[in-house]
């Protein structure tokens, strides 16, 4: 039983934690890129790009809790109502 | 992610003999490749110099991609074109197929996405071996001080095999998060009136699935621009 209340706990709680820390990190990335549009606006094609890819860096490490998450999906175990 | 009977306009490949198992995505690739030859082919026949019509949109198609991968490739952008912007508008088709009802996305299959994937991992490791020799492409995964080669070796090798599970795994779990996120909604939107016995199906996956258009289209983007700077980092090799 504690089995099932850990790997329930699991599944529920590891996706939402790695989009707490993602949702931080990609704010910050935002906004340091949105700091230096406003600060040098001819360069927006470059800033734009790199902001892009950074985000998607950290999009990537959610995306890897979500396939934790489909993995563990499929193996929590079946409800018995007493 | 089991076993899973998707109804699509391809299911009527399975009643040919041998083709009974076959995934409803592989013959939607099919479909892709063959409906952006087809576009392609129909935009470069009877070419003329000043284009209109089809051939406008391909060579607008050409050139916005050209200009794209050559400010991501400082040397030689322009040349990696044909490879990169097939790479690019192939993903991109095939993400937002699935928006249109009665076709299913290949790329939220694992092994589309990894095929994918694997296909820019050796391209990435062939040219550097191509461009540098054999030699002199593992000093480049060695590092610039030659001493610290065994700490850093190590390091690169995992960065290099980390990349086709990270490019795979980021295509894959998006396409497949979103169709798998307006599937619920299209539950949720049909079964909200059942408490009131009414079978009023709302379409509550509207907004969602133009999320979905925008996401495929971002991701597709986010794959070409790894790719280049992954097969760049591999010519110039400079860490």
């Amino acid at each position: 039983m504690a089995y099932g209340v850990a790997m329930a706990l699991a599944v529920g709680l590891g996706l939402p934690i790695a989009v707490l820390a993602a949702a931080t990190a990609q704010g910050k990335a935002a906004a340091a890129g949105m700091e230096s549009i406003a600060r040098q606006p001819e360069a927006f094609a470059d800033i734009r790009q790199v902001l892009l890819i950074s985000l998607a860096f950290i999009e990537s490490l959610v995306i890897y809790a979500l396939l934790m998450f489909l993995l563990l999906m499929g193996k929590l175990p079946a409800v018995v109502v007493q | 992610m089991g076993e899973e009977h998707v109804a699509t306009i391809f299911n009527a490949i399975r009643a040919i003999p041998g083709f009974q198992h076959i995934n409803p995505g592989v013959p939607a690739s099919w479909f892709v490749i063959i409906a952006l030859g087809v576009v392609c082919a129909l935009g470069t026949r009877r070419m003329q110099r000043v284009p209109s019509g089809l051939q406008n949109l391909v060579e607008w198609a050409y050139e916005s991609l050209a200009s794209f991968i050559e400010r991501l490739m400082p040397e030689g952008g322009r040349r990696w074109t044909p490879f990169l912007g097939t790479l690019f508008l192939y993903i991109l088709v095939m993400n937002v197929l699935g928006v249109i009802p009665g076709f299913v996305s290949p790329t939220a299959n694992l092994n589309m996405t990894l095929s994918l994937a694997l296909v820019v991992f050796l391209t990435t490791h062939v040219v550097g071996v191509a461009h540098h020799g054999g030699i002199g492409y593992l000093k480049n995964l060695a590092g610039e001080p030659l001493i610290l080669a065994p700490l850093m070796l190590p390091v690169h090798l995992i960065t290099e095999l980390a990349r086709p599970v990270s490019l795979s795994v980021r295509l894959f779990c998006n396409i497949f998060g979103e169709d798998k996120v307006v599937g619920s909604l299209i539950m949720i939107g049909a079964l909200i009136f059942n408490a009131a016995h009414y079978t009023l199906p709302l379409p509550l996956q509207l907004p969602i699935v133009l999320l979905a258009i925008f996401t495929g289209f971002v991701q597709a983007l986010v794959f070409l621009m790894l790719s280049a700077s992954y097969i760049a980092g591999a010519i110039e090799g400079g860490h």
